[in-house]
């Protein structure tokens, strides 16, 4: 037990040059948040760190808190891999963070009304047409729909990282569909478990209070007309990955988590098949994709959705969260352009900064791309989850060359950016039974509600387990950890 | 409720329960026929057999010779047979998976629990030394299931649908194990000329009902045919006879149908006209011909089961 | 209004939409969806509409994605069939295609052409989809001729579509892709269509595709199917139908229905049933003038 005689937590923590670590500075010295974490856990063992880790994991484990892998032969269920060492962030870089995700949000929810509506954006030239035009998430459906309380993107995932110049910068934008923050309230409880003794000495902010105040937004944007809404989630069911967090958001609003299967349309209204008959629903939370919530308009082979659910929502009887069409903002090439976006709707200076990103369908940044495909990050423009990237350092010759066929065969597919250097967090790594740095990010929740709004003051801090590796997505082997935000 | 997720609910209880059955089935029979006191009873080929009429996969055949490892791997931990305690055990955690958010964490976590247990038990150690440690602990975890559905959920809805799957299924398995417990009774008289009223299997029926003990307190003297089905079926006190599985019926059916008047075609007026003819049945009445009245208790089961999934699940 | 000489020319339509559907394995679950009435706009008016399905399910009148009425059917009862039948009676006004000012400058209209926000309020018809994009080895296979006008050029397409196609029933279906209707040369007035719309996005000019009933000439009867033609956007003129299957401009004959991108923003019936096994769909329509014309 006594550090004498036991590897302490960080007795073979190597720091290496020129990242930027979240905990140590550069002379080694602990930074002030985490100095009380360091007083209190610094000196124990790392057998009692991982005596604690082990408990967490497997009450994880028992509870089912699993997500499968997609490719996988077997659908293996597998736990998130998180460790007990939380991400700290202090007051007031979180105003900032704040601040900076809820900008970003409203402006692109006026964006989404204006591209859906008088497009002024594109006619002053601002954003280019092709942009739209080639867009498969723009959904000319959605045109001149007025969703209820003019709100589309209800829940929005903003992905920042800290460069090594120690400014956030915002990696990507995801207002489909964002997933997670299941895992940021069971990181939560696990580390409240096993280190509340650590808890008594810092002023954090709940998060487990989420799940209410999405209930609230999700009642506050129901249609006209209906005095106490009913709200569903509806999830394409068991298998898939994020099908946990489908049930536990549906169980902590209390509200049905409900399947396409068990929802139908009759003359514009939605209702749910209950064992008590047909029940109205008024305010549904989808967690399916923009092109399968209803074949008669979109894929028209999906049954994961509702045969006529989009009829009944431009009628403006049913809510849809996030609204259908959120996918145009999202997309990878408007991204480079939200700067523009904040500044053309809000007369604002962004408050987080953009990551540059070259776009390959201009000849010159293609050429520019083409040119420096070792020093940057090439990305798809419509895939989620980090499948389809291509880090520039990491490639052999051979791989290049690919890179380069792709490019050149369908240049607005891509976008490239600058490596960053994520920050690196000190990570328990289960193979060497010892603490390293790893990279991390930070995923925010924003949520817009009628003339109200909230950012999750918390979120879910992604790492990516391989060393040396950038990409945090859970279904690349990414990691997370509990992220504390203290109050000032 | 959701229709869908009712019926998975349903499901989840009635598998529950079923898993809890079968494996208590296989430890009284398999133990108590060690020291059987008649050659028959005590036959391992007889046991076997016993274990695989009960899960509804009767051998006819005399001369087939079983072997002991595969029906026991067949019954416990063979996904591959529907009717194994394994299958019980993952259709029951996947109806829980489809219904996460009506039922408790705790319920979820033990069910959980109980599944990877069951999941990674190993085939080696269950068929050749592990059985009893095996089926005391699917026993033990039943227990505790039911305990969290008593002890954390609301008493509602979805309340009254678990438990109306436990008792159905209760009510059907137990129906099933007196039927093949009377038959092993009738085989064994036919061997050996004891009389059926005073067989040993009649201990071990009322074993393999976890019935046994209180059985003896209420009767005072050793279990016959006669005591032993009277209580097994009509005594409303003992919570695995059919009266009190149909009594319970009763009760949650009403959660679900709240109507005064019931309509005849009702699960709940089938219910209530099942339990009716029940509460004034005598023993005599069913001594006559104790398999058909067997037959037609699980015929009426079935048609409850029938008739819930036409007026509650259909979707 | 007495004294004024003001004859409008109408022409009443009775339609007949029927339908049969018929599954193999039966179905316990299904939905469906119809888009078979008329629109309302300038020159048509729907003036009773009656639909009836033997199932005895409700026939809800619903609204697709881009505004157009549809029919929507749901049964969920162990059936093995649909038969689904819509009446219309329907005005439909005189119309003389050639009823606008003509041509205007050509350079203004490509100048119109070129605009940014011309392009950004056509955007959707301008965007190519799948069936609508001409293949890369055909992209000159009908060029504009730049001495001509927009309406101009569209004629000479509409003609050169009619001859490059000839009309054959059942060698193309809704998946057949443009390149091969192009090589092989033949199709139906949905082909006619899809190849029209692509030339002319080809050549910068909003096209969209347009559902709907053709009258086939006074005292014509028979089965029939629906019909299909495409709706050009002629700078400061608006949408104009070129009928390239009949080298016709649409007219007092044309009914429309809807209008989309290509045939899946149009299909007159779209379904989801659960089942396994094969289906089958039969279907008639019949368009008739109920009298020869009215004066007004």
């Amino acid at each position: 037990m006594g550090p004498d005689t036991d590897k302490t937590i960080f007795s073979s923590y190597v720091r290496k040059d020129g990242l930027f670590d979240e905990v140590f500075g550069k002379d080694g010295n602990v930074k002030s948040v985490y100095q009380k974490l360091l007083d209190l856990y610094g000196a124990r063992s790392i057998e009692d760190y991982v005596s604690l880790n082990n408990k967490a994991k497997s009450s994880f484990f028992n509870q089912g808190i699993t997500f499968q892998v997609y490719g996988d032969k077997q659908s293996q269920e597998k736990i998130f891999p998180f460790d007990l060492f939380p991400r700290i962030i202090d007051p007031k870089e979180w105003e900032i963070i704040e601040k900076g995700a809820i900008q970003r949000s409203l402006a692109l929810n006026h964006f989404l009304w204006d591209v859906y509506h008088d497009k002024k954006i594109v006619k002053d030239g601002i954003v280019p047409i092709e942009l739209l035009s080639s867009s498969p998430n723009y959904l000319h459906q959605m045109m001149d729909v007025d969703p209820p309380s003019k709100i589309y993107n209800h829940i929005s995932g903003t992905d920042i990282i800290k460069h090594s110049d120690g400014n956030y910068y915002v990696l990507e934008d995801n207002i489909r569909c964002p997933s997670g923050v299941s895992y940021v309230i069971c990181n939560r409880t696990a580390l409240k478990r096993a280190l509340f003794g650590v808890f008594n000495h810092y002023k954090t902010y709940t998060v487990t209070d989420y799940a209410e105040n999405l209930l609230n937004l999700l009642e506050s944007v129901k249609p006209p007309g209906v005095d106490s809404p009913v709200c569903v989630v509806i999830t394409p069911g068991m298998f898939n990955s994020a099908y946990y967090e489908h049930s536990y958001l549906a169980k902590a609003m209390g509200v049905e988590l409900v399947e396409g299967r068990d929802l139908f349309v009759e003359n514009d209204f939605v209702y749910m098949k209950t064992t008590q008959g047909p029940v109205r629903v008024d305010v549904v939370y989808r967690r399916i994709d923009d092109l399968f919530i209803d074949p008669m308009e979109f894929h028209p082979d999906s049954t994961l959705g509702v045969p006529g659910l989009f009829a009944a929502y431009r009628k403006g009887n049913v809510t849809l969260a996030n609204a259908p069409g959120t996918g145009v903002a999202d997309d990878k090439a408007i991204y480079t352009y939200v700067p523009d976006i904040i500044k053309y709707y809000l007369g604002e200076e962004p408050i987080l900064k953009n990551v540059h990103t070259y776009h390959c369908s201009r000849p010159d940044e293609l050429q520019y791309v083409l040119d420096h495909i070792s020093e940057l990050v090439i990305k798809p423009v419509d895939e989620a989850g980090g499948y389809g990237i291509s880090i520039g350092n990491k490639l052999t010759k051979e791989e290049i060359e690919e890179v380069k066929i792709k490019l050149k065969a369908n240049p607005r597919k891509f976008v490239a950016q600058p490596i960053m250097s994520l920050s690196v967090h000190p990570t328990y790594i289960d193979s060497k039974e010892s603490f390293e740095q790893r990279h991390i990010d930070l995923r925010t929740y924003t949520v817009l509600g009628q003339d109200k709004q909230f950012v999750l003051k918390g979120g879910l801090t992604r790492v990516a387990l391989k060393e040396g590796n950038l990409i945090v997505n859970s279904s690349q082997g990414g990691g997370s950890k509990d992220t504390w935000v203290l109050k000032q | 409720m959701l229709a869908r997720v009712a019926n998975n609910l349903f499901w989840m209880g009635r598998y529950i329960e079923r898993a809890e059955h079968v494996a208590r089935f296989m430890n009284v029979n398999y133990f108590s026929s060690l020291d059987a006191p008649n050659q028959l009873s005590q036959s391992r080929q007889f046991v076997l057999r016993s274990m695989l009429f009960m899960v509804g996969d009767p051998v006819y055949d005399d001369t087939l010779e079983l072997d002991e490892e595969s029906v026991l791997f067949d019954i416990g931990l063979n996904t591959e047979k529907n009717y194994s305690v394994i299958s019980s055990i993952k259709t029951a955690r996947e109806n829980a998976n489809s219904s996460r958010d009506l039922i408790s964490t705790e319920l979820y976590e033990s069910l959980n629990k109980f599944y990877h247990f069951v999941m990674n038990y190993s085939k080696e150690l269950f068929v050749k030394t592990n059985l009893y440690d095996f089926t005391v602990n699917v026993t033990e975890m039943t227990a505790v299931l039911r305990g969290k559905i008593r002890g954390t959920l609301l008493h509602d809805e979805v309340y009254a649908i678990i438990m109306l799957g436990v008792n159905i299924e209760r009510a059907i398995q137990v129906t099933r194990i007196i039927n093949t417990k009377f038959n092993d009774a009738l085989m064994a008289q036919g061997s050996y000329g004891d009389p059926i009223g005073n067989s040993f299997e009649w201990s071990t029926l009322l074993k393999c009902a976890e019935s046994y003990d209180m059985m003896r307190r209420l009767y005072k003297k050793s279990p016959n045919s006669t005591s032993t089905i009277e209580f097994l079926i009509l005594n409303g006190r003992c919570p695995r006879s059919f009266m009190n599985c149909i009594n319970q019926v009763y009760k949650h059916i009403h959660e679900l149908d709240k109507k005064v008047e019931y309509d005849k075609g009702s699960t709940a007026f089938m219910v209530g006209k099942i339990r009716a003819e029940f509460e004034f049945k005598q023993i005599e009445e069913i001594q006559d011909d104790v398999q058909g009245n067997l037959d037609m208790i699980l015929n009426k089961m079935f048609k409850i089961s029938e008739n819930m999934e036409k007026e509650f699940f259909n979707y | 209004m007495a004294g004024l000489n003001c004859a409008h020319m109408f022409y009443e339509y009775e339609i007949d939409y029927d339908t049969q559907n018929s599954y193999e394995k039966g179905l316990n679950e299904a939905f469906w969806q119809f888009m078979v009435i008329p629109e309302d706009n300038e020159t048509q008016e729907v003036t009773y509409w009656h639909f009836e399905n033997d199932l005895g399910e409700r026939n809800s009148v619903s609204e697709n994605g881009l505004g157009f009425k549809t029919v929507q059917v749901r049964s969920k009862k162990v059936i093995d069939h649909i038969r689904f039948n819509a009446h219309f009676k329907l005005k439909k006004k005189e119309i003389n295609p050639f009823d606008f000012d003509l041509p205007m400058n050509l350079n203004d209209e490509i100048e119109i052409l070129n605009s940014l926000d011309f392009k950004v309020d056509h955007e959707p018809y301008l965007r190519k989809t799948r069936l609508t994009a001409l293949p890369e080895q055909h992209r000159d296979i009908f060029l504009f001729d730049s001495n001509k006008s927009v309406f101009e050029n569209l004629t000479d397409l509409n003609y050169w579509a009619f001859g490059h196609l000839y009309f054959k029933v059942g060698v193309t279906d809704v998946n057949t892709p443009l390149a091969e209707i192009i090589e092989k040369r033949h199709g139906v007035c949905q082909d006619f269509t899809h190849l029209f719309c692509a030339v002319a996005k080809n050549n910068g000019i909003p096209c969209r595709y347009v559902s709907g009933y053709l009258h086939q000439g006074i005292g014509f009867f028979g089965d029939s199917q629906m019909h299909a033609w495409a709706e050009a956007f002629v700078p400061n003129v608006g949408w104009i139908g070129f009928d390239p299957t009949n080298n016709l401009l649409a007219n007092h004959n044309h009914i429309k229905v809807c209008h989309g991108k290509d045939y899946n923003d149009c299909a007159p019936l779209k379904g989801v049933v659960y089942t396994l096994g094969d289906n089958e769909t039969k279907y008639s329509v019949l368009v008739k003038t109920a009298e020869e014309q009215q004066q007004q």
